[in-house]
Formats: C-alpha cells, sequence, structure tokens
C-alpha cells in the first residue's frame, strides 16, 4: 500500500520536473526567437546600409540638379528676391467694412466679401465639402459656387481659379491677398507676431 | 534490552515485511560493542554535514526563488546577444550627414576545385553568368587541383542571387566588405578612397585611417556637399571656358577654420581610382590623384599682397596714408619688377593693392625689412606644411636665405610656394580679425570655436578688410562683385616657373574672397591652373578675368545655402563701416 507521504513526495517531484521541463522548453523557443530576431535586425541593418547609399547615390547634387533642369521650372534665387525678409511684408491692411448679406443672385465679388468677413457660410445648392475639403481655396470656392449653374467640385475649380486671378494684375492681387489670410480675423493684426498668433489659431 | 529491541522495530528503514525476531536482539558486548559505537558516532556526523549542505542548498533555493527571481528585465544582461557585425570601417558622411562613404558586404565568390565535379560545365555556367569572366582563365582555375581559387571579387547583391541559382557545388562565396563612395569623383580629394582590402590609400580615409577602422559611428566633416558641387561645377566652368590644365578651389569658414569645401580638378572617380577618365582619357593618374589644394605648392603671385600690405600696417612700418613710388620699374639684380598695366605714378597703400602694384609692393616690403616679413609669414604658418586631417601635406617652399631681392618679389608672391590651404587659413586670419585658427576638415560641434593664435592686431585686420573691398569696387577684382554679399579679395596672376625661368604665358590666375566683407563669415579661394584667353575675356587670362567671375558666381550661389542675407551694399551703414579714412573726399580711380 502506497503511503500518503511516498504518494505526495511523487508527485511534487512529477509536477517539478514538469514545470522545470515546461520553463526550459520555453525559454529554448524564446531563445531561438531571439536569435532569429536578431538575425533578422542584422539583415535589415544591412539592407539599411544598401538604402543608404543607393538614397546617396540617386540623389547626388548632379542628378538632382540635371533633374531640376527636365522637369522644374525654377531658376536660382536671386539675392534680389532674398533682399526682402519677412519684417519688410507690410501688414495686410483691414478688410473692409462687412456688406449685409444679399440674396444669392447678386454679383460674385459681394458674395466673397460675405464669405470673408463671416467664414464658410454655406451658399444655398452648393456642394458642401468645397467649404472644408480645401481650405485655402475657400473664398475662391465660394465664389465660383455663388455664380448659377456653377457645381463644380473643388478640384474642378482649381485651373478655373487661376485662370481668373491671372487675368488682371489687380484682381490677383486682391485675391492673393484674401487666400493668405482665411478667415478673416477678428481683430486687425497689429504686429507680424499678432498676425502669425492670429493664422496659427485659426489652424 | 527491551530499549534497543524497541528502537531496532521503529526503525523507518526497515524493509517492510521483515518483523524483528521474537527474541530479544543480542547486544554485543566488548570490543565489538565499542566498533558499533564508533560506527553509529561516524553515521551521525556524516549524516550531521550532509544534513548542513542539504540545508545550504535549500537556503540557497529558496533565495533564489523568492528574493533574487526579480523579472525578465534583470536577467537581460547575463544573456549572450550576438552584436550585428561591425562593419570594417565607419561610414564618413558632410556636415548634414549626407553619405560620402560607406562599407558595404560585398561577397566574394570562389572556388575550391577539388570539390567541383565537372569543371568544363562549371565554367561554362559562370561564364554564363558573368560575361565579363575569361573561360579559359576560370578552367585552368577549376582544374588546378588547389582548395581555394577566387572567381570574382566584390559581388553586387543581384550576381550573388544568380551564383546562388547555378547551384554549382564547390563554389562558395567569401564574406567580404567593400568601401562604396556615392558620389563619386564630387569628394574624391578630400575622402580619398580604400583599397580592396580595406586600407585607407588617399584622403581622409588614409589621414584617418586607424580612427576609421577602430569607430563605429559615422565620422562626420566639415564639408558640405551642396557647396562642393557647387565649386567644383563652377571651377569646372572656369576651366573648361579657359582650356585650363586645373584648378583648385577652398571655402573656409573664417571664423572656425572649418573647410566646407575642397575641390581639386582634375579629380578621380574613388570607387574605380584606377580607372581611366572617359573624358579626358590622356590624363594619367598621378595628376588626376593630386591634391592642388593641400599637396600643391604654388607661387601665388599677387593674391600675396594682401600680406604683405597687412604686414606693414600691422608693424606700422606703412600707414594708409603712406605713398610709393611706381614710376618706374625697379632693377635688381638680373631681375626687372615692373608693374602689369601700371599706373606710372606715385600710389598711396590702398592703391598698391587695388591695383596690384608690384613695384609699390617690393618697396612697402623693403621699407618693413626681410627679417619682419620672414617673421610675420612664419606667424601666419606660411613657413611649414599646413596641418590637415588628409595624408597629403605640402611643406612651402621658400628661400633659406633671405635676401633682398627675395623681400620684393615674395612682397608680390613670387619666390615663395605654399599651398592654397596655407593660404586660405593666413588669409581668413587677416580678415577675421587677426586669430590665426587650424584648417580643419572635421566639422566642429555648435558654437565650438578652436583656440586659436593671434597673429595680427584687430585693427590691422580692420584695415585689410576695408583694402580688400577696395580692390573689388574699383580695383583689379571688380568681376568679383556678387551684388548683395559685399565681398572684398584680391586678385593674383602669377608666371609659372618652367625650369629656372618664368614664362609668360603660363599664368596661375587666382582670387581670394571674403564676404560679407564688413563681419566676414566665409572665405573663398579660387585657382585656375594655365588658363588661356577667350574672346570673351579680351585676350586676359589673369585673376580677375577669370578666378575672380568665378568667385562672384560661386558666392552668389552659396551665400543662401550657407544663410547669409544679402544686404544693400549702398546703405550708409555698409558704407560708413568700410570707408577708407584716408581717401575720403576723394575720387577713387578705377583699374
Amino acid at each position: 500500500m502506497i503511503r500518503v507521504g511516498t504518494l505526495f513526495w511523487l508527485v511534487l517531484v512529477s509536477t517539478t520536473a514538469f514545470a522545470m521541463f515546461g520553463v526550459k522548453f520555453q525559454v529554448q523557443a524564446l531563445e531561438d526567437e531571439l536569435a532569429r530576431i536578431n538575425k533578422t535586425t542584422a539583415n535589415d541593418e544591412h539592407e539599411i546600409r544598401v538604402l543608404d547609399a543607393e538614397w546617396a547615390y540617386l540623389t547626388r547634387p548632379e542628378t538632382l540638379s540635371a533633374m531640376s533642369r527636365q522637369f522644374l521650372s525654377l531658376v536660382p534665387i536671386s539675392t534680389k528676391q532674398l533682399r526682402t525678409t519677412v519684417a519688410d511684408i507690410p501688414i495686410r491692411p483691414p478688410p473692409p467694412a462687412p456688406l449685409p448679406p444679399v440674396a444669392p443672385s447678386a454679383p460674385a465679388e459681394t458674395q466673397t466679401v460675405v464669405a470673408l468677413t463671416e467664414p464658410a457660410p454655406v451658399m444655398p445648392g452648393a456642394p458642401p465639402s468645397g467649404h472644408d475639403g480645401v481650405p485655402l481655396l475657400g473664398p475662391a470656392a465660394t465664389k465660383m459656387e455663388a455664380e448659377p449653374r456653377q457645381t463644380k467640385s473643388a478640384l474642378s475649380v482649381m485651373p478655373a481659379l487661376l485662370e481668373k486671378t491671372s487675368s488682371t494684375p489687380q484682381q490677383a492681387k486682391v485675391a492673393q491677398g484674401r487666400a493668405a489670410v482665411r478667415p478673416s480675423p477678428p481683430h486687425r493684426a497689429k504686429s507680424l507676431d499678432d498676425l502669425i498668433a492670429q493664422i496659427m489659431a485659426s489652424r | 534490552m527491551t530499549i534497543a529491541a524497541q528502537a531496532f522495530d521503529d526503525n523507518p528503514c526497515r524493509p517492510r515485511h521483515f518483523r524483528p525476531p521474537p527474541c530479544a536482539p543480542v547486544i554485543p558486548e566488548g570490543p565489538a560493542r565499542r566498533a558499533l559505537e564508533g560506527c553509529r558516532t561516524r553515521l551521525f556526523f556524516t549524516s550531521v554535514m550532509f544534513a548542513c549542505v542539504f540545508a545550504v542548498v535549500a537556503l540557497r533555493v529558496i533565495e533564489v526563488v523568492f528574493f533574487e527571481s526579480g523579472t525578465a528585465q534583470s536577467h537581460m544582461p547575463r544573456l549572450r546577444v550576438p552584436a550585428p557585425p561591425i562593419p570594417a570601417r565607419a561610414d564618413i558622411v558632410d556636415r548634414n550627414g549626407r553619405l560620402l562613404a560607406t562599407t558595404l558586404d560585398s561577397p566574394s565568390l570562389y572556388a575550391n576545385p577539388k570539390q567541383i565535379l565537372d569543371a568544363a560545365d562549371a565554367t561554362h555556367k559562370l561564364v554564363r553568368a558573368f560575361p565579363d569572366l575569361d573561360a579559359a582563365e576560370i578552367y585552368v582555375k577549376l582544374t588546378s587541383g588547389k582548395s581555394f581559387v577566387y572567381i570574382k571579387r566584390h559581388l553586387t547583391p543581384r550576381e550573388q542571387y544568380e551564383v546562388n541559382l547555378l547551384g554549382i557545388p564547390g563554389v562558395q562565396f567569401q564574406h567580404e566588405e567593400r568601401r562604396v563612395y556615392p558620389d563619386g569623383t564630387l569628394t574624391a580629394h578630400v575622402v580619398g578612397y580604400a583599397g580592396i582590402d580595406n586600407t585607407g590609400f588617399a584622403g581622409i580615409e588614409r589621414g584617418l585611417d586607424t580612427a576609421l577602422k577602430d569607430r563605429r559611428e559615422p565620422l562626420q566633416l566639415s564639408l558640405d556637399l551642396r557647396i562642393q558641387y557647387v565649386l567644383r561645377e563652377e571651377l569646372q566652368r572656369v576651366i573648361d571656358d579657359f582650356t585650363a590644365k586645373g584648378g583648385a578651389g577652398l571655402i573656409m569658414d573664417v571664423n572656425t577654420g572649418e573647410v566646407l569645401s575642397m575641390v581639386s580638378l582634375p579629380d578621380f572617380d574613388p570607387n574605380h581610382p584606377g580607372a581611366a577618365d572617359p573624358d579626358h582619357p590622356a590624363l594619367s593618374f598621378a595628376d588626376r590623384m593630386f591634391n592642388r589644394d593641400t599637396l600643391g605648392v604654388y607661387e601665388l603671385g599677387s593674391i600675396f599682397k594682401i600680406f604683405t600690405v597687412a604686414m606693414a600696417l600691422d608693424a606700422g612700418t606703412s600707414t594708409l596714408a603712406s605713398t610709393y613710388d611706381a614710376t618706374h620699374p625697379i632693377n635688381i639684380g638680373r631681375f626687372t619688377i615692373s608693374d602689369y598695366h601700371g599706373k606710372h605714378r606715385v600710389l598711396n597703400v590702398p592703391e598698391i593693392l587695388m591695383y596690384s602694384s608690384n613695384i609699390g609692393a617690393a618697396k612697402m616690403a623693403v621699407t618693413a625689412g626681410g627679417q619682419r616679413q620672414r617673421e610675420f609669414l612664419a606667424r601666419l604658418g606660411l613657413l611649414k606644411a599646413p596641418r590637415i586631417e588628409v595624408s597629403e601635406a605640402a611643406a612651402p617652399h621658400f628661400p633659406v636665405k633671405w635676401r633682398e631681392v627675395n623681400v620684393m618679389t615674395i612682397a608680390f608672391g613670387h619666390g615663395i610656394s605654399v599651398t592654397p590651404l596655407s593660404f586660405a587659413s593666413a588669409a581668413a586670419a587677416l580678415v577675421n580679425g587677426g586669430v590665426l585658427r587650424p584648417a580643419t576638415l572635421l566639422k566642429l560641434l555648435p558654437g565650438q570655436v578652436p583656440q586659436g593664435q593671434q597673429v595680427l592686431s584687430p585693427k590691422t585686420s580692420e584695415q585689410m578688410r576695408k583694402l580688400m573691398r577696395l580692390v573689388v569696387e574699383h580695383g583689379t577684382g571688380t568681376m568679383a562683385a556678387a551684388p548683395g554679399y559685399v565681398v572684398g579679395g584680391k586678385t593674383g596672376t602669377a608666371d609659372k616657373v618652367s625650369g629656372s625661368h618664368y614664362v609668360e604665358r603660363k599664368l596661375l590666375s587666382s582670387f581670394v574672397a571674403a564676404f560679407p566683407i564688413n563681419a566676414p563669415k566665409y572665405l573663398v579661394l579660387t585657382m585656375v591652373d594655365e588658363p588661356h584667353p577667350n574672346k570673351q575675356s579680351h585676350g586676359y587670362a589673369t585673376g580677375g578675368w577669370t578666378a575672380a567671375p568665378a568667385a562672384s558666381r560661386i558666392i552668389q550661389r552659396i551665400a543662401p545655402l550657407l544663410g547669409v542675407q544679402p544686404v544693400d551694399e549702398a546703405s550708409p551703414e555698409i558704407q560708413q563701416a568700410l570707408a577708407v579714412e584716408t581717401l575720403q573726399g576723394r575720387r577713387v580711380e578705377n583699374y
């Protein structure tokens, strides 16, 4: 007859053995995984080195300059362009006094002013994405939408905007001025810092 | 008795089916009893010792399990993590972290001919994979009976893949590393190159060979690749325009001594240093390897006059108002010192520099004296080889006996040959307030300014800046003007020595510029070797027509990259800062 004590020790020994081997195999598996990961890391590191070299080769100044000549119509910045500093740019004059809202059939110009003073009003019949989707095009988009029969998407508005703004320089300047500061500031910027703060707050 | 029997019966180790005999056990008497007692004592002590040892083990187990187990992290350091293989050489990067040289694995293909089963088939397969291999040679190698022959060294990953596809038994890869220079010729002379077994053979690779082998993190140079590109392109343009033999250029931060760019043309491709240049097959390997900035010593000509004037002003032997008669050439010994397009009148010091008068400079130097001149040049580090990280640095040539004729010729940069690098360091000291700092190709930490040596007074330095500005405004260097960047500089045109005499037609034209000269930040040195006049230059190949326009173009292109804000040169502040007192109210005659 097996005594209780013997049974107890037998169970204890076998439990311990099972536990020990279990842990051992677990550790082995982990070590295998670690070795595998280390190997992958070394491989990846080597691949990164190759890619770095590749990148450096593909972005040689020679190559970039040749590509820039071929694909971009950019020329080196002239000294004249650089002489103007941020401090030299005048603060934009305050927007004209807000006009009372008018009917949708009113001229486009009036609509734009309204759009500037009251940020993103939803025009009747205009797709709502025109305001939220393309923030910089906001005023122009509004302008286009305000015209009857115009239900273009924001993307198709872009060439039309360019056409529009480049028609007369005066008009272009005005449109640019509007596009730069939007939505219209709640009060006139007193300094450049103030202006920047406003722009940051509006984002 | 009964006690003993009882003890026997209670013995837990007794066999289960063994019962003590019914009779009382025999208790031995006499010697047997003593032996039994002794045995018992020994057993007792042994068991106590075992118990102690097991107790220690048990305690240790308890301690390990309950008190020292900790978390998995605490066991991490004991793990042997195989470190990724260290590349044989550290990378080299430019000051913006742009890769200039790196080490990549490129296994070499070798064969063990003893294991090759079918040499003819293997040769056929290998030659099909690498058409540049010679079939006969490979066949000889594969049948040589050796146990190791290289078939091809430094395979690309794609080539390695193709060889694996061939599956030829006995053909194996050997792990090797190879130096790769993504920018090729652009930084050839600075970075240099390393050979097939990763030993530096030129440039930084050779100069800092051990450092590159020891370190793991990239070595950062002071070089700016973008500026290097601009300098090389513009130099190449001048060389092409004037069909020159070569050229050299240096751009240096005057306040720290960092070399931002160093170009020597013609150059070589460090990836294939031995290969001939496809555009100029006639150029020799040695010619293309030659670093004109650090290894070439040149009689630089008139750009040396800035040192003569600075020496005279610093020593007090001349002032800005001093005048020297440059009406007639000086005859001394077999030499005649005359002016190129001279004014033939009495000139003051600013005019001597502006119109680059050899006569005036010679007379100034004679007034100051040879001893003083020699000391001054030595102080500027022009009489010893430059200290720089690249392995190529040449010692200057200068007369051992400093006679009067030497004093005169050295005054306008003949009779002394220095490296352009030494010249640039000295010129930087001249404009930066008089502090000479060693030129370096290694990037300094932001704000770190190496210990310099005050070699001339800040006042002289300020005067030199004003005079160098005059040269560009009204003198020989008007073509170096870069509107907005307030360039100051000095032209140089030297006749090259051929054998023992000077050759009129062979020139070395140079220009040293600093900008913005009212508070100098950068120095640009351009040098063109043997330029020939072209139509645009009206028959001139002097420094003012070759190197100066190049300097102007370089400055206009690099200034935005270096963050130099252009200013209005006509503004009162600038004019005030650069006004030469002795010339005030006088109209300055243009060159």
